[in-house]
Order: structure tokens, then sequence, then C-alpha cells
């Protein structure tokens, strides 16, 4: 047990350590819920057309068969809501079971109700759905598909520009001029699809895995025209979200209508291989990438061009350019994103969104140009290395970049790297050595929190957020007990519930910043209650202090001169009970209106490249250690090492695993993940956990993560910044740097597989 | 490496297989030794071991994250060997089932594993956790935790998509030992 006091900083294992080992935490589909009915999904067997017939009579006839939903009997139940991306709820604008058009392969066709699950599928595989099919486009290349500038069609999006980036280039004497493209990829959080619905008195309550309970909430009081607080979203515990489970996906209001029509509790737990077609993932990008510097290494010239595919009806986009042109000074800088609509369904946030395809890019294309210039790669990015972002000349809040790099370089033994490709082996296993810089935005949304203090010194806190295994609980806590002065054993912490003063969505790291700065803010209204309870006692120990002297240490109230006392007697003076504190906080950046929004359910973060005074991010550098076999290719990853700066590290120990899982994560987006797809059918192929390949236990050797020390006030009170995304951006480019060091095959087409490596004029046996 | 279950034969369930002949979805009655109880089950032949414990016998520490034998969430010890338990019929399970709700002991002292997972931080999400730890008993129990890559070849049937990987080696080594000892 934890009880000594702990501060912000301090190294602990997770305060919900022991529910997950124990199988005691509840994710949504463990809920107990009397006797549910068992909801299994049908899904089109076409990318394009029409639904023709719907033949439900053997269906129907399984034993146990309550309901089955489709178009023609609740068509329009459902009530169109807003892109989450375009200010809305959902991750996809194509209403669910809203008609006969089908647009994308695996969408819901139908929802069969059933006494129990096994009767549920039996039913849903003896559905006969007729198609009236047309051909769909796939993707990049497809006849069919369409392609749209990103400024004509998002008010947010800007394509970065300074200086004549063209004339730049041609007039200068090193240049690359490159394609690089990253495939598509989805989630596949171990957690499967699920959601379960009851309602009770006109009120539903649904549990169901979500980065963003007060979104889903407000989300789908809009798609069910009844009122959010006729609604309770519950997601304690999440198993994995990466992004896919920030916006709604069609099966919430669908489940949430099937439990209304069956009067009873319904049950839907979505099968691995419609997981890929029923929520989000990220598109396959492109990119050209033109670089150009002098012989001293300085760029004088950048231009990234980006090209990504969304849904037909959908202009989701990531436009990463935000970032990628802003790594490095260079006096002219082009860029200009598009987006290519096909026939497939929506795609959405996937961890790093927009810095996992474009850093691919413009970090491989920096790694080609060491090679032309002859130069080390880390001396690249030194040379190139600024304090101001080079489109408006804003200065970063803090910038590590070089710090990092060089403590991993060191960490790593960079300085034994021999340049020449091919030139390091060990028997026959061709050894390369790679880098590459990471960045990613530092975002902070407004939050509110409820923090109560018992008579005893017991504390909980309660705030709609999300431990999506990041380690929430955890900071909440921690902040609580170094502002508070109590031990973490006596603090309950509460998140994941809607019906909780609100918090952001979990995503764009920005959970930690936001939550921890306004849990602070409640305990320190705590603490004032306190203080100015003792300073207005008149014999107390505190008599005449001023109540800002006073603090909350090691279970005491502490005053100036050595004055303490015990923390319930300090409790006792100021309240006959518990002390109850609710703190809204609306960060730096963000505009008045953003405190609504929160209620709404809205993401209103600020940060990153968004703002008007200054940029934010938090840097890393990554040194990756590949080796590919000389007469397999087999690629191997023996080890990895990361320095980042990322501001206060609340607790070492969860920031620590979420670094070095999102090193692997990038090694896993080099080397192991791509959703393939059938261009005739624009159909993903490899829907399952067999074929869609992540990496297994034997995959990952050694990993190793270092904190880059770094005390920024600028981004928030606390100094936080967010890592959830930050270890596997960049890591890509450094595997196939390193695979370009190890065989001399530039691999500029992710993922990275032995098949590429087959011509490698490096690789002798 | 994960064993098939040891399967029932006909004969030892005449009455049983007498009504599947009449109605494969005939509901079958039987009896199943979980965590050290029997454990009644009235259900649909067709329910694997996963959807008894979870949907019937209220014990949700095993996860469904594929359905297909892929990802180890479900692995449950059925005569103290590594099972999946989405790819086992209940009514085929012979031998006692130990679930991860039965591994601490009566008291809440948790298994060295268990608290190994908690000391390394062997998990983020804890989803894939469960089956992590289960299969960890096993893979120890069977002499295959005897270095970092044994440990890691043989736990590769169990994904962890927030990639706890080299926690989980360290996690095994720190209770491999104390299981020893």
């Amino acid at each position: 047990m934890q009880t000594a006091q702990l501060k912000i900083g301090s190294p602990i294992t997770r305060i919900d350590g022991r529910l997950k080992v124990t199988g005691e935490a509840r994710y949504a589909s463990d809920t107990p819920l009397g006797d549910p009915a068992y909801a299994v999904l049908a899904t089109s067997a076409i990318a394009r057309g029409r639904i023709t017939d719907i033949d439900e009579t053997e269906a129907r006839a399984v034993p146990g068969v309550l309901d089955i939903l489709t178009h023609r009997n609740i068509g329009g139940a459902v009530k169109k809501t807003k892109l989450f991306s375009d200010g809305g709820y959902v991750g996809t604008t194509i209403m669910p079971l809203g008609s006969d058009q089908v647009w994308h392969d695996g969408q819901i066709v139908a929802v069969v109700l059933a006494e129990t699950f096994e009767a549920a599928s039996d039913a849903a595989s003896r559905l006969v759905v007729r198609y009236a099919p047309e051909e769909p486009a796939a993707g990049f290349d497809s006849a069919g598909a369409t392609t749209v500038a990103a400024k004509d069609v998002s008010k947010t999006h800007e394509d970065p520009e300074v200086g004549d980036a063209a004339a730049a280039f041609a007039a200068a004497p090193v240049k690359i001029d490159a394609g690089y493209s990253t495939p598509t990829q989805h989630h596949n959080p171990i957690e499967l699809f699920t959601t379960s619905c009851a309602w009770s008195d006109g009120k539903l309550t649904a549990w169901e895995s979500s980065q963003n309970v007060t979104g889903f909430k407000n989300g789908l009081a809009e798609q069910l025209g009844i009122e959010p607080d006729k609604i309770r979203v519950i997601s304690r515990y999440i198993g994995g979200a990466f992004g896919s489970r920030g916006s709604l996906t069609q099966r919430t209001a669908l489940i949430a209508v099937a439990a209304k029509r069956l009067d009873r509790p319904v049950k839907l737990v979505a099968s691995r291989k419609q997981g890929f077609t029923i929520a989000t993932y990220r598109a396959e990008t492109r990119h050209r990438i033109k670089l150009a510097a002098g012989q001293d290494g300085k760029l004088q010239s950048l231009t990234h061009i980006g090209w990504e595919v969304t849904s037909r009806p959908d202009n989701y986009m990531v436009s990463g350019t935000d970032a990628s042109t802003r790594l490095y000074a260079c006096p002219n800088v082009a860029s200009k994103v598009s987006i290519v609509h096909a026939d497939r369904n929506t795609p959405g946030f996937m961890r790093s969104p927009p810095e996992v395809p474009y850093l691919f890019a413009i970090e491989s294309a920096m790694d080609e140009l060491a090679v032309a210039l002859d130069m080390d790669p880390v001396e690249l990015r030194r040379r190139n290395d600024t304090q101001n972002e080079p489109i408006k000349g804003l200065p970063y809040t803090s910038r590590a970049l070089m710090p990092c790099f060089d403590h991993a370089a060191q960490a790593f033994g960079w300085d034994k790297r021999n340049p020449k490709p091919g030139s390091m082996r060990d028997g026959d296993w061709l050894i390369g050595w790679g880098c590459a810089a990471t960045m990613y935005p530092t975002q902070v949304g407004p939050a509110a929190a409820r923090v109560t203090l018992f008579p005893h010194g017991a504390v909980k806190v309660q705030t709609a957020a999300h431990d999506i295994g990041t380690g929430a609980y955890t900071v909440v806590a921690l902040t609580a007990a170094d502002r508070l002065g109590v031990g973490i054993d006596r603090i309950t912490v509460e998140l994941g519930d809607s019906d909780l003063p609100p918090a952001p969505v979990a995503g764009g790291s920005n959970t930690t910043a936001s939550v921890c700065n306004v849990v602070a803010k409640a305990c320190e209204q705590i603490r004032v209650q306190i203080a100015a309870a003792a300073v207005a006692a008149p014999h107390g120990k505190f008599a005449g202090a001023a109540p800002a002297q006073l603090v909350l240490a090691d279970w005491s109230l502490k005053g100036p001169g050595g004055a303490a006392e015990p923390l319930d007697e300090a409790i006792a003076r100021a309240s006959n009970g518990a002390i109850e504190a609710y703190a809204e906080n609306v960060p730096h950046g963000v505009p008045p209106e953003g405190l609504k929004k929160l209620y709404q359910g809205h993401a209103a973060l600020a940060g990153g490249a968004k703002m008007k005074d200054r940029i934010q991010f938090a840097f890393g550098a990554e040194f990756v250690e590949v080796r590919v076999h000389a007469r397999t290719r087999e690629i191997r990853t023996p080890r990895i090492v990361g320095a980042f700066a990322a501001g206060k590290i609340v607790d070492p120990v969860t920031a620590e695993s979420q670094l070095m899982g999102g090193m692997i994560w990038g090694i896993s987006s080099a080397l192991h993940e791509a959703t393939e797809i059938d261009r005739r059918a624009a159909r993903y192929t490899n829907t399952d956990l067999a074929e869609y390949l992540i990496p297994v236990n034997a995959d990952i050797d050694r990993t190793q993560v270092i904190f880059v020390a770094e005390d920024d006030r600028q981004v928030n009170e606390l100094g936080i910044k967010g890592l959830g995304e930050l270890g596997n951006v960049g890591t890509n480019a450094a595997v196939a740097n390193a695979v370009y060091h190890a065989t001399g095959v530039r691999i500029r087409d992710l993922p990275i597989r032995l098949e590429k490596l087959l011509n490698a004029p490096a690789i002798k046996l | 490496m994960v064993m098939a279950p040891a399967l029932a034969s006909a004969q030892e369930r005449p009455a049983e297989r007498a009504a599947a002949v009449a109605d494969p979805r005939a509901i079958v009655s039987f009896e199943l030794t979980v965590n050290r109880r029997p454990r009644r089950l009235d259900i649909d032949p067709r329910t694997t071991l996963l959807d008894a414990l979870r949907e019937h016998l209220g014990l949700t520490g095993a996860k469904k994250g594929c359905d297909h034998g892929q990802c180890g969430a479900c692995t449950v010890l059925v005569d103290n060997t590594r099972v999946l338990g989405c790819l086992t019929l209940a009514v085929a399970v012979r031998g006692p089932v130990t679930t991860i709700e039965g591994l601490a002991q009566s008291d809440g002292t948790l298994h060295p594993m268990q608290q190994a997972f908690i000391d390394r931080d062997a998990f983020q999400c804890g989803y894939c956790t469960p089956g992590q730890i289960v299969s960890a008993v096993g893979c120890v129990a069977e002499g295959h935790a005897g270095s970092e890559a044994e440990i890691r070849e043989h736990m590769s049937g169990n994904l962890c998509r927030c990639a706890a990987y080299p926690h989980i080696v360290a996690a095994i080594g720190q209770a491999r030992d104390e299981m020893r000892s």
C-alpha cells in the first residue's frame, strides 16, 4: 500500500492495477444487465449500390429470435448529426439503417435480436440480403474516386506556406524530390466494439467503451431526439481505444433503439471482422516531398503535398502539414493537402492521426537529404533546429528537440555508426541504425472536476475523463495527493461516467494536462477554504498569517514558522462535514465559448500550431537498430531508444509505458500493419488478428525510454505537455532509415516487408 | 502453446447426446468445476466456454477479443493447461477450469503473477491482462519461462495492443522466481 505522501512526479504503479489483474475491472460488455437480449449485426456484402430486398423468413424462424431491425422498419428512427471533425459527435454521417443505400462494404444492414448470442448469430447468418450493386471506387487511382483540395471543403484547414518554395528549390545545390505512402490501418483495440443499452423511466443508460462520454451523451440525445439529461454513458474501463472510440459509431443509437423497442436491455458485441467497417480507421496517404538545402545542410526550400482517402459523403482529413512544415527552420515552404472520396467507410482519428503519416514522409526525406549531403542525420537536424516555427515566426513555448537527439544518440551509441549502407554486419545479419524526430502538439481543453475532502481526510475526485490505458486514474490521484497532502490510498477517483463533471474527449493527448490542471484548481479551492478558516481563528496556530502562506502537505496544514496541525483538525475548523469544490478550467487559447462547448461534449482543445501568439509541441528523438537477414531478408528490431521532452511527467511509471507502447506502435506501423484492400470490391481482406499483423511478444526486444527534463509553465500551470501519442510518431521513418542503412534500399512505401528488400545492392551473401 | 481441452466422449453423456440428435439447439444441462466450485449450466450446446463463463456464470474476467483463437484474451486453464475459451465448447470441457477470478487466495492475497504484473506495469488498458496473466501462469507451469526469449516465444499467443510486452516479460520473470521459491 502506498501510504506516504506522493507528489506530482512520484513514480507509482497504477491505482486501478488490482482491479485489472483480478478481472474485477468491468469493461462495458462485462456489465451485468439482468436478462438482456443479444444483438448481432449483419453487414453489407457490396461496397456501393442499393438493397433491393431482405428476406427475413429463415432468420425469423430461428427459435429465440425477437426482432430484426433494418432500414425498412426503423429507417428514420435515428436523427442526423454532424461529423465529429465538423463540430458534431459522429464518426460518419451515413445514417444508421437510414435507407436502402450502401455506401461501403461492411455497412450495417440489419440488427438481429434474440434471446441468446447463439440464436442471434444463427439468425444473422440466415438473413438473405439482395442488392443492386454499382462499381465501387476503392481508393487512390480508382475510377470514380474524386479529389478535392482540403482548403475548399474544410473551415479549419490551412495549407501552410511562406516565401517562394519553387524558386528556392530550383536554385538550391542539393535536392530531394520523392514520393512516400502509408497504408490503411485499423486500431484493433483488443476489446471489441460493444454496446449495451437499457431504458428505465424514459432514461437511457449506455455502457460502451468511449473516449468521449460527454460527447456520446449529447450526440445520442440529438440522434434520439431526447434531452441529454435523459442519457447516461458509462465507460469506466476501456479496452484500448487509440482514437477508435472518440466519436459515435452507428451502433450505439441502433442498440438504444433496439432496447426501447424490446423494452429490455440489449447487448451487442460486434465481431472483430465487423470492427473493420463499423468504426473508423487510419486512411491511406500519399506524399510528395521536395527538400532543398545548401552544402551547409541548411534547408532552403520545403514542399509537402499530401493526399488522403476518405469516404464518399464525409470530408474527414488529418492534414498533417500543420506539423510537418514546422519541424525545421526553412525560409521557403509550400504545402497542399487534398482528399480523395471513395466508396469506403469514413476514416477517423488513429493514434497521432496527422503526425504518423506526415512525419514518415518528412523524416524519411530528411534522411535522404543527409545521405545526399554526406552529413550525419543528427547533425542535419541540428543545423535546421529552431525555436520559432518557420511559417509565422511564432515562438515555441519550449522545444528540446536537439537535447532529445543528443540523449538518445548517446544511450544508443550512435557515434559507433559507420554511415555506409551495408557496412555493419553480424554474420548473416545486416545491421542498420536509423533515427528520426518526433513531435506532437500540446493540446489542452476546458475541463471540470469535483473534489470532496471528507472529515477524516478521505478524498473523492470526480470528472468524466477517460482512462484508456494511459494511467488517467493514477495521475489524477497523484495530483490530488500532491495538492491536498493526503496519502494516495485515501483517494478515490471516479472517471468515465457522463453524470460526472465534464472533461474533454480522450484525444489529442490532452487528458493529463486538461484534467490534472482542473483537479489541482479544485484542490486549491479547498486549500483556500481551509486556510481562510485557519487564519481567521483568533487564537489558533495560524492567526495572523496570510492564507496564501498555508499549504497542505504530509497530512497537515502547514504555515510560516513551522506551524502545523493535523489535516482532520484543519478540516474540522473549516467545515462541520466534508469540503467540496467544483472547478472549471479554461486554458490559454480557448475562446470564451469553450466552457459551453465542454458541457455540450464538443472538443474545444487549444494548442499545437493553432494558436495566435505561440506554438506548443512536445518533442523527441528515436533511434532504432534493425537487423535484416542477408539470405531471407527477415527484418528484426532488436532495440529502440527514445528520448522525449514532454514537460512535467506526472507519473514516470505510466508515462514510460505510454512511450514504450507508442514506440512499439511505431515499429508496427513501419513493419507490420496494413489493411489490404480488394480493389475490385473495395473490400478489406485481412479482417482478423491473424492476418492484420500487429507485433506479438516475440517481435519486440529491448526498448528504452529516456525523459529529458523540461519545465514549461507557459503551456499550463502544471507544465504538462501530454505524451500518449508522442512515442509512435517518426518511428516508422527511423525504421525505414535504419533499413536503408542496413541494405541500401530506400523504402518509401509502408509497411516494409521482406519482399521489398529482394533487390538490395548492399546485400552480399 | 495452447493445448486442446480434454474432450468428452459420447459414452459419458448418453442422455445429452440423445437430446442433441433430436434438436442440436436443445438446451443441455451439465456441471462444470470453475475456480474450485461446481457450477450448473443450462445452455445452448453451441455456447463457447468463454460465453458460458461471461454470460451464464457472471465471470467476466476472461475477455472476448476476437472469438477466433487469435488474441488470447480469453485464455483460461483447464486441468492447469492453457485453453482458449472462445475455441472451446463449454459442453466439451471435463476438467476443472481456472479463470483470472480464481488465481488470488480467498483472503485476497494476489497470485505472484498478478502482483508482478502490477509491480512491472505490465499492462495499460488492462483488457488482455486476465488472459496474459492466466497464460503466464500456464507458461511457467509448462516450464517455458526459462529465459526472456523463451517467455517471448511462449507468450506470443497473447496479443497486447497497448504493447506492454517488455514489461510482461519482466513480470513473468519476477513471478517465475517467486513461484519456484
